[in-house]
C-alpha cells in the first residue's frame, strides 16, 4: 500500500515539477514531468499488479484526528483492475499531452504548466477514488477529480464554446456529487462508521425503501459520470472542448469511475434486486443504440468519439445488468459472464478509446481542424498515426482479432446463457439483437470516420500539408494499439485479469468462468493466428502472381469522368445519410437541402430537447422568487422571525399530528 | 459436440473452397433458362478467376496499403468464418462456445476492410457503395443474431457446431422447435440475400453505377485482387447455403448422417439449391428501391424473432 501511495505521490510531484520548472526551461520541465509521472504510474501499477497476482487485497488505515474518522485506503481485485488501466492509459496520455502542449507553447500559449499540473492532479485523484475505502476520502477524491477535470476542459477558455461546455459539465458533475451525498447519507444512517466496511456491514439491515433509494441514487450519481443516455448530455461538448490528451483520459478513464462506483456499490450491497438488473440492462441497450446513432451524425471527430463512449458505456451496462440478473436469479455462470464482460469491456474501451482520441488529437494538432469535412488523405501524410487509428477503429467495432471483440463475446454469451434459464430472466436474450445492431452501426460509423479523415484525397490545404506531429504523438498511440492487438489475439490474458474481480461481484467464491469460455479464448487465439497466417500466405501468393506483370498506377476510375476534384468525394454527411434517415427524428439531425447542396446539423436530442428547456423553465420559475429579495434588513429579520415561529409551531404540535 | 476435429470437417472445408464458385454460375444458368437466353456456362466463375489471376494489377494513384490489404483480409476472414460452420453436417473445423459471434465478427472485419479500400480510392461512386453496404449489413446484423439465438436456444449451446451440426449422440430437435426452424430458415435465406449482395437488396448484374452497392465498391480492384474478392463472395454464398441446408435438415427431423459421402453430397446439393433459389428470385423480382431495403431487412429479422419467441415461450 505504501508503494501505491508513493506512486501517487510521484504523479503529484510530476505536476508540481512541471509547475516549478517552466518558462524558458519548459523543455527540462517536460522531461521531469514525463519521467516522474511514468515512474509514478509504474510504481503504483506494480502495487495493483501484486494484488492481482497474489489475490490478496491490501489496505491501510490512517488513524488520528481525521475528519470523518480514520481514513482507509485499500486495493482489492476490483480496484486493481481499474488501477492498472488508469495508470497505463494515464501514462500514455501524459506523454502525448507533453508533445501536444509543446506544440501549443510554440504557438505562444504560456500556461501549459498549469495544464500539466491539473492533469497530474486529475490522475492522482482518479487513482485515489478507486482506492478509497471511506466516504470522506472517496467524495474528497471524487471532487478533486471533478474540479481538475473542469479546469482541464476550460484550458482554452478564450473560446466561448469551451466556456459553455465547461459550465454544462460543472452542472452535471455537481448534480452527480449531490446525488452521491444523498446516497451515502441514506446508507450510513445505520452504519457504525464512515468506512466502506461499515457500510457493507450495515447493508443487510437497510430497509427495502432505503435500498431502493441507494440503488437509484447510485445510478444517477455514477450514471452522470459514466455518461449513459439520458445523463450523457454533458459528455460530447466537454470531450470535444478539452485538450486532446485530456479528452483521451476523460473518455477512456474518468467515465469508468462511474462504472467503478456502480460496481463498488453492488459489491458493498451484496447484489441488487432483479428490477435493478433489468433497469441497467435497458439503460445499456438504449445508451448503446442511441450513442452509436448520434455518433454517426457528428462532423467533429472528437464529438463523434465522445458519442461512441456513450455507446460503449451502454455495452458495459448491458454486462453489468445481466450480471446483476445472474446474481438475483442465482445463476452464477451468468453473473460471472456478465461481470467479466463488463469489466473487460471497461478495460478494452479505455485502451482503444484513448488510442482513438490520441489519433484525433494528432490530426487536430497537424491540421488545426476537427471537422471531418475538411480532412482526408491523411493516411499518406501521417502513416503511423493512421496505423494506430485504424487498429483502434477495428478494436472498437468488435471484430476479431482485436480486444473489443473479446469482451463483446463475453457479453453475448452472458445474454445467451440468460436465455437458457427457465425463469423470466430468459428474456434477457433479447439483448443479443440489440448488441448486434450496436456493432453493425459502429462498423458503419468507423468506416465513415476512418475513411473520411484518413483516406481518399485531402479536402483542404490544411489536410494536404499535414505532417506527423512527433514521436511523443504517435508512440503512445502505438503502445495502446499494441495492447489492443495483444489482448485481442491472446484473450486469456484479459480474461485472466478480470476473473478475480468478476468472481467477487458474482459472489461465487472459488468457481471461475465456465471451462468452455477459457477453451473458447484459446480457440480465438488459434483462429486469429491462422487467419493471420492465411493472410500472409495470400500476400505471398499474390506477389508471386504479380511477378509476371508490373503493377500499374492510374488515376481512380471515375466512370469515364477524368477531371475529379477532392470535393467530389463522398463526405461524412452523405456517408451517414442512409442510416440516419432510417431512424428519423431519433437521430437528432436536421437536414438542409438546396438545389445543389446538402448540409446536416447534429443536435443532442437530450441536451437541446430536454435538459436546456427544463433549465429555462427552472430559471423562469426562480425569477418569480426574486420579489422576496429586496435588500432591506428588516425584511430579512422578518423572514428569520417567521421561520423561527414555524419551527416552534412544528416542535410544539408536530409530534401530535 | 463431442466430435474432435476430424479429417471429415476439414475435407468439407476443402470441398467448399473448391466447389463454391459454381454457385454464381448456377444462378446465372437458372436465370438464363428461365428467361430463355443462352447464358454462360455454370463454370464461368472458375474461368473468370483463372483469367484474373493471370492479369496484372492496376491500382489507383490515391490508394494506400489498406487498398492492397483489403482483398486479402476479405478472403482470409471469409475462409476463417467458413471454418466455424459445420459444413459436413456434424461439427466445424474450429468450434468453441459463442463462435457464432466470431463468425459475424470475421465477416464484419472483411466488410470493414473492403469499405475502407473503397474510401481509399477517393471516388464518390465507391464511397456511395461503401455507405450503402455498411448500412444494409448493419441492419441485417440483428436479424442474423436473432436467428443464431433461436438456433442456440433450441440446441442449448451458442456454438454453430451445436446449432447446425448433428454430432455423435445427436437426438434430434423436439417437434415443438419445428415451426421455429422453418421461420429461421426463411429469415436466414432473406438475410443471406442481403449479406451476399443479391436481389432484392443489390443487383450484381446491373450496369448503372448509381444503382450498384457491392459491385461499385470494388470498381478499382483488378487482376488477382478482384479474383480474391469474387472468390470470397462465392465462398460466402457457399457458407450461407450450408447454414440453410443444415437448418432445413434439422427442421425435417433427420438424424445424423452415417457416412461422409452423404455429407459431401448434401453440401454440393445445398450449393445447387441455393443457386437455383437465388436464380428464381432474381428472375421474378426486381431490386427494391433503396428506401424499401430496411423494411425488407426488418421483415426478415421479424420472422426470426417470431421463431425466437416460439422457443422462448
Amino acid at each position: 500500500m505504501n508503494v501505491f501511495l508513493s506512486g501517487v505521490g510521484l504523479i503529484l510531484a510530476a505536476g508540481i515539477g512541471a509547475a516549478l520548472i517552466r518558462g524558458a526551461r519548459a523543455r527540462a520541465g517536460d522531461a521531469v514531468y514525463q519521467i516522474l509521472l511514468i515512474v509514478g504510474c509504474i510504481t503504483a501499477g506494480a502495487a495493483a499488479s501484486r494484488v492481482l497476482a497474489f489475490g490478496a487485497p491490501v489496505s491501510l488505515t490512517i488513524h488520528g484526528a481525521m475528519p470523518g474518522g480514520g481514513w482507509v485506503l485499500g486495493i482489492d481485485s476490483l480496484s486493481a483492475v481499474f488501477l492498472l488501466v488508469i495508470l497505463g492509459v494515464g501514462g500514455a496520455c501524459a506523454v502525448f499531452g507533453t508533445q501536444d502542449l509543446a506544440g501549443e507553447r510554440a504557438q505562444g500559449r504560456r500556461a501549459t504548466w498549469f495544464t500539466q499540473l491539473s492533469f497530474a492532479t486529475l490522475l492522482a485523484a482518479i487513482a485515489l477514488v478507486v482506492a478509497a475505502r471511506t466516504i470522506v476520502v472517496f467524495l474528497g477524491a471524487w471532487e478533486v477529480m471533478a474540479i481538475s477535470s473542469y479546469v482541464l476542459i476550460v484550458a482554452h477558455h478564450e473560446e466561448e464554446n469551451v466556456r459553455r461546455s465547461g459550465l454544462i459539465y460543472l452542472v452535471a458533475t455537481h448534480t452527480a456529487t449531490l446525488s452521491l451525498f444523498a446516497m451515502f447519507a441514506t446508507w450510513d444512517s445505520g452504519a457504525a462508521s464512515w468506512s466502506f466496511d461499515a457500510l457493507a456491514a450495515a447493508s443487510p439491515s437497510l430497509g427495502s425503501g432505503a435500498t431502493i433509494a441507494v440503488l437509484l441514487l447510485a445510478l444517477v450519481g455514477f450514471g452522470f459520470k459514466a455518461g449513459f443516455v439520458p445523463l450523457h448530455f454533458w459528455l460530447p461538448p466537454a470531450h470535444a472542448a478539452a485538450p486532446s490528451h485530456v479528452s483521451a483520459l476523460m473518455s477512456g478513464i474518468v467515465i469508468k469511475t462511474g462504472i467503478y462506483g456502480l460496481l463498488r456499490v453492488l459489491l458493498l450491497l451484496g447484489g441488487a434486486p432483479a428490477w435493478w438488473g433489468w433497469l441497467v440492462l435497458g439503460l445499456g441497450v438504449s445508451s448503446g443504440v442511441l450513442g452509436v446513432l448520434w455518433a454517426l451524425a457528428q462532423h467533429d471527430v472528437k464529438r463523434l468519439l465522445a458519442y461512441h463512449s456513450v455507446e460503449n458505456i451502454g455495452i458495459i451496462l448491458m454486462g453489468i445488468g445481466v450480471g446483476a440478473l445472474g446474481v438475483s436469479y442465482r445463476v452464477p455462470a451468468i453473473a460471472m459472464l456478465g461481470f467479466a464482460g463488463a469489466l473487460l469491456h471497461s478495460m478494452n474501451h479505455a485502451l482503444f478509446k484513448s488510442l482513438l482520441f490520441l489519433g484525433a488529437g494528432a490530426v487536430y494538432r497537424a491540421t488545426g481542424t476537427r471537422n471531418m469535412e475538411e480532412l482526408g488523405g491523411l493516411a499518406r501524410r501521417m502513416p503511423l498515426t493512421w496505423l494506430g487509428f485504424v487498429i483502434g477503429a477495428a478494436a472498437i467495432i468488435g471484430v476479431p482479432p482485436f480486444n473489443g471483440f473479446v469482451s463483446e463475446w463475453l457479453v453475448y454469451q452472458a445474454l445467451f446463457s440468460a436465455g437458457q434459464t427457465s425463469e423470466v430472466s430468459r428474456l434477457a436474450i433479447l439483448g443479443i439483437p440489440a448488441l448486434a445492431l450496436i456493432s453493425g452501426l459502429a462498423l458503419a460509423c468507423f468506416a465513415k470516420v476512418a475513411g473520411v479523415v484518413f483516406l481518399g484525397t485531402a479536402r483542404t490545404a490544411d489536410a494536404s500539408d499535414a505532417t506527423e506531429v512527433g514521436r511523443g504523438s504517435y508512440l503512445p498511440a502505438l503502445a495502446l494499439a499494441a495492447a489492443c492487438v495483444t489482448l485481442g489475439t491472446m484473450p486469456t490474458l484479459g480474461i485472466g485479469l478480470v476473473t478475480a474481480a468478476a468472481r467477487e461481484l458474482a459472489g461465487v467464491g472459488d468457481i471461475g468462468l465456465p471451462v468452455s469460455v477459457l477453451s473458447g479464448a484459446w480457440s480465438i487465439s488459434l483462429l486469429a493466428l491462422s487467419t493471420l497466417a492465411l493472410s500472409a500466405l495470400l500476400w505471398l501468393a499474390r506477389r508471386a502472381l504479380g511477378r509476371r506483370w508490373a503493377t500499374r498506377r492510374e488515376p481512380t476510375w471515375g466512370c469515364a469522368y477524368d477531371a475529379p476534384t477532392p470535393r467530389m468525394q463522398y463526405t461524412s454527411s452523405s456517408f451517414a445519410a442512409p442510416l440516419l434517415s432510417i431512424f428519423g427524428p431519433l437521430s437528432g439531425v436536421r437536414v438542409e437541402r438546396t438545389a445543389t447542396a446538402m448540409h446536416t446539423h447534429a443536435s443532442d436530442v437530450v441536451l437541446d430537447g430536454a435538459a436546456l428547456p427544463l433549465w429555462r423553465r427552472v430559471h423562469l420559475a426562480a425569477l418569480r422568487l426574486r420579489g422576496m429579495q429586496q435588500g432591506r434588513l428588516h425584511l430579512y429579520l422578518l423572514y428569520v422571525m417567521a421561520a423561527l415561529l414555524v419551527l416552534l409551531a412544528y416542535l410544539a404540535f408536530g409530534s401530535r399530528l | 459436440m463431442t466430435d474432435s476435429p476430424t479429417g471429415v470437417s476439414f475435407a468439407a472445408l476443402l470441398l467448399l473452397l473448391i466447389a463454391a464458385p459454381i454457385i454464381p454460375g448456377i444462378v446465372s444458368r437458372t436465370k438464363a433458362i428461365l428467361t430463355g437466353r443462352k447464358g454462360s456456362p455454370f463454370w464461368q466463375l472458375y474461368a473468370d478467376l483463372w483469367k484474373l489471376a493471370q492479369r496484372g494489377i492496376v491500382r489507383s494513384t490515391t490508394t494506400t496499403w489498406i487498398f492492397q490489404l483489403a482483398p486479402i483480409v476479405l478472403l482470409a476472414t471469409t475462409v476463417a468464418a467458413a471454418a466455424l460452420v459445420p459444413l459436413d453436417g456434424r461439427s466445424s473445423t474450429v468450434r468453441f462456445a459463442g463462435d457464432a459471434v466470431a463468425f459475424a465478427g470475421l465477416l464484419g472485419l472483411g466488410r470493414f476492410a473492403l469499405s475502407l479500400a473503397a474510401l481509399d480510392t477517393g471516388s464518390s461512386f465507391e464511397g456511395m457503395g461503401a455507405s450503402r453496404e455498411v448500412t444494409f449489413a448493419g441492419l441485417a446484423e440483428p436479424g442474423l443474431f436473432i436467428a443464431f439465438a433461436t438456433l442456440g436456444v433450441i440446441a442449448h449451446d451458442f456454438s454453430l457446431s451445436a446449432m447446425l451440426g448433428r454430432p455423435t449422440g445427436y437426438v434430434g430437435v423436439s417437434a415443438a422447435a419445428g415451426p421455429s426452424l422453418v421461420m429461421v430458415a426463411l429469415s436466414v435465406f432473406a438475410l443471406s440475400l442481403a449479406e451476399c449482395s443479391r436481389v432484392p437488396v443489390d443487383d450484381p448484374s446491373t450496369h448503372l453505377e448509381l444503382t450498384m452497392i457491392h459491385e461499385i465498391m470494388v470498381l478499382d480492384h483488378s487482376g488477382p485482387d478482384l479474383a480474391m474478392i469474387l472468390y470470397a463472395g462465392s465462398l460466402k454464398l457457399g457458407v450461407f447455403s450450408a447454414i440453410l441446408m443444415n437448418v432445413l435438415v434439422a427442421a425435417s427431423g433427420e438424424g445424423k448422417w452415417t457416412f461422409s459421402g452423404a455429407a459431401a453430397i448434401a453440401l454440393v446439393a445445398s450449393f445447387v439449391g441455393m443457386g437455383v433459389a437465388i436464380g428464381i428470385v432474381e428472375s421474378i423480382i426486381a431490386r427494391l428501391r433503396l428506401p424499401k431495403v430496411p423494411l425488407y431487412l426488418a421483415g426478415g429479422s421479424a420472422l426470426a424473432l417470431f421463431g425466437l419467441i416460439l422457443v422462448l415461450r
